[in-house]
């Protein structure tokens, strides 16, 4: 089973908000989506869908579409909502144009931090029944990952190190002026605050067409999506083998076998991994097929991941870098995106024609997406 | 079969930032006690409450109107039953079209009997003038004014 | 449109009530899935990917609830997303799972939600923080008086009553009473709606729709796995959503482009379904239908919108008539609809549900005789985003 219609990426826009409190968080989204319009050279006319993912808790609103619609031109316009993940948007986004019905889609995702406290908005998301009363944020499941994974994996701490050294480098390339105060995050052990970003705002919007949308505007600069996959853990913690990743490993399945690709390590020129724990990025390329896991620490410490690596990981600086909690997901798939339409900027690689977005999201990677984009329709 | 159950309570604060135009648009509240509209640029439209771009054209909006303290009641309703963290009932608030402005802006109707609603739907009825009322002490926000019946 | 159609081939739906005390929320989606899975003679394996629906988590008390539901929809190392658009939710998750199987990408998929808005412990203060902080939060909206004020406007603009009001609430609560999964089945009169306590004038106690605890789920299939399979099936032939501005302000005033008291969106949303489904003159070739309408006085604009007469305002009039109730000419909300059952994150999904079972002859006591062709609807937020879907036989 196959897209009906094959859609690519044709323009994005990736805004961290450096300056609060000059614009409403309506207003951020309003400007990123007309940035992203702009880089396919579309005006909202153009856009037959919109699907936007954010979350309610985060932003204060109990139904985040209702205010946001209005800024990203849902006004008069077919508009869903994917609130579980901002990855899910753009899949959402994708099989609409896929179905032959919509020859665009605007998919736009955003996350603020104007919640007191992001871990208390997160902590209710665990269930009442039996686990709201612990101190159950995204950051401690991740920890409860990290330190199983330490103990499951000699040397995964080594190479947990050397995954923070490689994306601060890379981060330092991306943004030559930090996005962001360097140096510590929160902390949870074994994560430690190096390991770690304090929370920003930040927004994404990316515009997906149909081959024929494409052919009629001549645009040039397509990334096209080759393959996609998504997938869920459990919910229950305490049900997860969190030395695993199943649900990354069904995902990229699907995205491998829609993509005809058989040998995942020698396919991608460059990746983006969803890098919310550097302990998360070692767990993603095992079920990605990148490495395996006896392989982490010898090609985390040969520069296999680096930048003039094999397979050059996380370019932009990863979430290490600039952290928008909620759509660090998509904006990995438009950092490849970018990447493969020549628009990636400063930290452009020299020659992209194939990239393996990662978005990982929830308590411990609970959702799990995989999407590879290349210059060519087909592998 | 016994059956237990558990209470939870949501408490999260926010700290949202208004933008420029809400702040503006509240600082003339605040300072001058006048209410201000923003124009499109392609309708020529004065929206009130203000906002930095309009959502049907996507155009950043232009110039700042002052609007009102006149206008018409376009929409109302008088609420009769008791809400967790909303006003203790009755009372009334609805939508008015300030005089300059195309758009309507929220607040209460004040100073008008609610005990019989049929009389009060009368005294309410859409096209009904009213004059925007100011508190004497103002921090810039929309409880700052309300709406009373004119004349 | 392509020659793969996209059928329902499974159904459930929980008796719905006020609270389930027996049940927690993922026992309730639980529940809906499995009567899904049995109806439509399948294994959960053969689901190939979910979308989950879930309006506002605070009604269900957690963040990102569906995440506790992924086992309850068999949906490990699975497909899966959520979908929220507020109201409309139930009926945007059907869209979705539509879109996933019109995508190519799947042949089965299932949508399946639950709420237990019985359980919050005021729907109306959680509804108050769908506003903007920036201006309207400190009003004392909700959806109530929101739609009130759409009242207020429609009696100024129609001539609507609070009697025209009443009569809505006898129609669905009369067909309700024939509904075994509907919450409110106790028939009432326009003296008991007339008599009920305001809670925001026109609206009283018996023109509102119930606060709902239960789950609905269903099956979509491809054409060609239908065909393969020799299954029964019912076809969804047109789908749409389109939303109107957020600003209640902006649809009144000089000119607006949505008016308050229509459901201009709504309109624009069935414009969009009736298109793919090349239904030119609703009046004539709509069977039945499930709109969704949670206070009384809604109900008439959303017959207006789904151009069931000829004008807007008509509804009145041809509702006074008996049009609309089972038996007349176009039955609308003949379970009683969401005036009587309103479990938030499943009720727009339990629309299709029961137009698919109309139009599947398997209504039971409240079927509409020989409806082959329907419409359903939901709406979300503050009456601005509309999902709308045309289901046929």
């Amino acid at each position: 089973m196959g897209f009906r219609v094959q859609p690519g990426v044709i323009g994005c826009s990736i805004r961290p908000a450096i300056v609060t409190g000059q614009r409403s968080l309506e207003e951020i989204i309003y400007d990123t989506g007309q940035l992203a319009l702009a880089d396919a050279g579309l005006t909202i006319e153009d856009i037959d869908g919109i699907v936007v993912a954010s979350n309610d808790q985060f932003d204060g609103r109990a139904i985040s579409v209702m205010m946001a619609s209005g800024s990203v031109g849902g006004v008069d316009r077919d508009i869903m909502s994917t609130p579980s993940a901002s990855e899910h948007a753009f899949v959402l986004g994708a099989l609409r144009v896929a179905s032959g019905q919509f020859r665009t889609q605007l998919v736009v995702s955003w996350s603020p931090t104007e919640v007191s406290s992001l871990a208390e908005a997160q902590r209710l998301g665990a269930d009442p029944y039996f686990h709201r009363a612990l101190p159950l944020d995204e950051l401690s499941a991740h920890a409860l990952q990290a330190a199983a994974l330490e103990h499951a994996v000699p040397g995964a701490r080594q190479a947990a190190d050397a995954i923070v050294a490689k994306n601060r480098a890379h981060g330092r390339i991306a943004f030559p002026t930090p996005i962001m105060p360097t140096g510590a995050g929160p902390m949870r052990w074994p994560v430690t605050p190096e390991m770690t970003s304090t929370p920003v705002t930040g927004c994404v919007a990316m515009v997906l067409a149909a081959p024929d949308f494409i052919a009629e505007r001549g645009a040039r600069d397509v990334a096209w999506i080759q393959g996609v996959g998504w997938a869920t853990e459990t919910g229950f913690l305490g049900d997860r083998d969190l030395t695993q990743a199943p649900a990354l490993a069904a995902a990229a399945r699907q995205a491998y076998d829609l993509a005809a690709i058989t040998d995942p390590a020698n396919a991608f020129d460059l990746a983006e991994i969803t890098d919310a724990t550097p302990y998360s990025e070692l767990l993603a390329y095992d079920a990605l097929s990148l490495c395996a896991r006896q392989d982490w620490a010898a090609r985390t410490g040969d520069g296999s991941f680096a930048r003039d690596g094999r397979l050059p990981v996380n370019l932009s600086g990863g979430v290490l870098t600039w952290n928008p909690v909620f759509c660090t997901g998509m904006i990995r798939i438009a950092e490849i995106a970018n990447q493969v339409r020549g628009k990636a900027g400063v930290h452009q690689h020299a020659n992209a024609r194939r990239g393996l977005a990662h978005a990982g999201s929830g308590f411990a990677m609970q959702y799990q997406a995989a999407v590879v984009l290349g210059r060519e329709a087909r592998s | 079969m016994e059956l237990l159950g558990r209470q939870e309570t949501w408490n999260i604060t926010y700290d949202h930032a208004l933008g420029e135009t809400a702040s503006w648009f509240y600082t003339r509240i605040r300072d001058e006690a006048a209410i201000y509209g923003r124009r499109c640029a392609k309708t020529n439209h004065v929206l009130v409450p203000p906002r930095a771009f309009s959502d049907e054209t996507l155009l950043p909006t232009t110039e700042w109107v002052k609007v009102g303290p006149g206008g018409r009641i376009e929409a109302f309703t008088m609420v009769y039953e008791r809400f967790n963290n909303l006003p203790d009932p009755p009372y009334a608030f609805g939508y008015v079209l300030l005089d300059g402005a195309d758009t309507a802006l929220g607040g209460y109707f004040k100073g008008i009997d609610l005990t019989d609603p049929h009389q009060a739907a009368k005294k309410l009825a859409i096209g009904t003038r009213v004059m925007t009322t100011f508190s004497a002490v103002r921090k810039g926000e929309m409880l700052d004014f309300w709406f009373e019946l004119d004349g | 449109m392509s020659s793969d159609r996209v059928g329902i081939v499974g159904i459930g739906q929980s008796a719905f009530r006020s609270r389930r005390d027996d049940a927690s929320y993922p026992d309730l989606v639980r529940e809906a899935v499995v009567l899904a899975m049995h109806d439509a003679k399948m294994e959960l394996d053969a689901i190939q990917a979910v979308v989950y629906s879930l309006s506002p988590d605070a009604m269900v008390g957690i963040g990102n609830a569906e995440r506790l539901g992924v086992d309850a929809v068999g949906g490990r190392s699975k497909p899966f997303l959520r979908i929220n658009t507020g109201g409309a939710t139930g009926i945007s998750s059907v869209a979705a799972a539509y879109y996933h199987v019109a995508s190519g990408m799947f042949d089965v998929v299932l949508t399946a939600g639950a709420d237990k808005v019985g359980e919050c412990g005021d729907s109306q203060t959680v509804l108050n923080k769908i506003w903007d902080p920036s201006y309207e939060r400190p009003l004392p909206l909700g959806t109530i008086n929101m739609l009130a004020m759409s009242g207020v406007r429609y009696m100024q603009r129609y001539g609507m009553t609070e009697e025209d009001m009443a009569r809505v609430a006898v129609k669905n609560r009369r067909h309700a009473s024939l509904n075994p999964n509907a919450h409110l089945r106790k028939v009432v009169t326009i003296d008991d709606v007339m008599t009920s306590r305001y809670i925001s004038w026109p609206i009283k106690l018996l023109d509102c729709c119930p606060q709902s605890s239960g789950g609905a789920a269903m099956v979509l299939a491809s054409e060609r796995f239908i065909r393969d399979n020799n299954l029964d099936a019912v076809w969804i032939t047109g789908v749409g959503h389109a939303a109107e501005t957020y600003w209640m302000g902006d649809r009144m005033g000089n000119n607006p482009t949505a008016e308050h008291a229509d459901a201009y969106a709504l309109g624009r949303s069935f414009e969009k379904s009736y298109r793919m489904a090349g239904i030119t003159d609703p009046a004539k070739q709509v069977h039945v239908a499930e709109l969704y309408a949670p206070f009384s006085n809604t109900e008439y604009h959303s017959i207006d919108a789904a151009r069931l007469v000829a004008r807007p305002g008509d509804s009145v009039p041809r509702l006074r008539d008996g049009e609309f109730e089972l038996g007349g000419r176009i039955p609308v909300n003949p379970s009683g609809g969401t005036l009587c059952t309103n479990a938030i994150a499943v009720t727009a999904m339990a629309r299709v549900a029961e137009v698919a079972l109309q139009v599947w002859g398997r209504a039971g006591d409240h079927q509409a005789k020989g409806a082959r062709l329907g419409i359903a609807s939901g709406n979300g937020g503050d009456h601005q985003i509309f999902g709308t879907m045309v289901i046929e036989a």
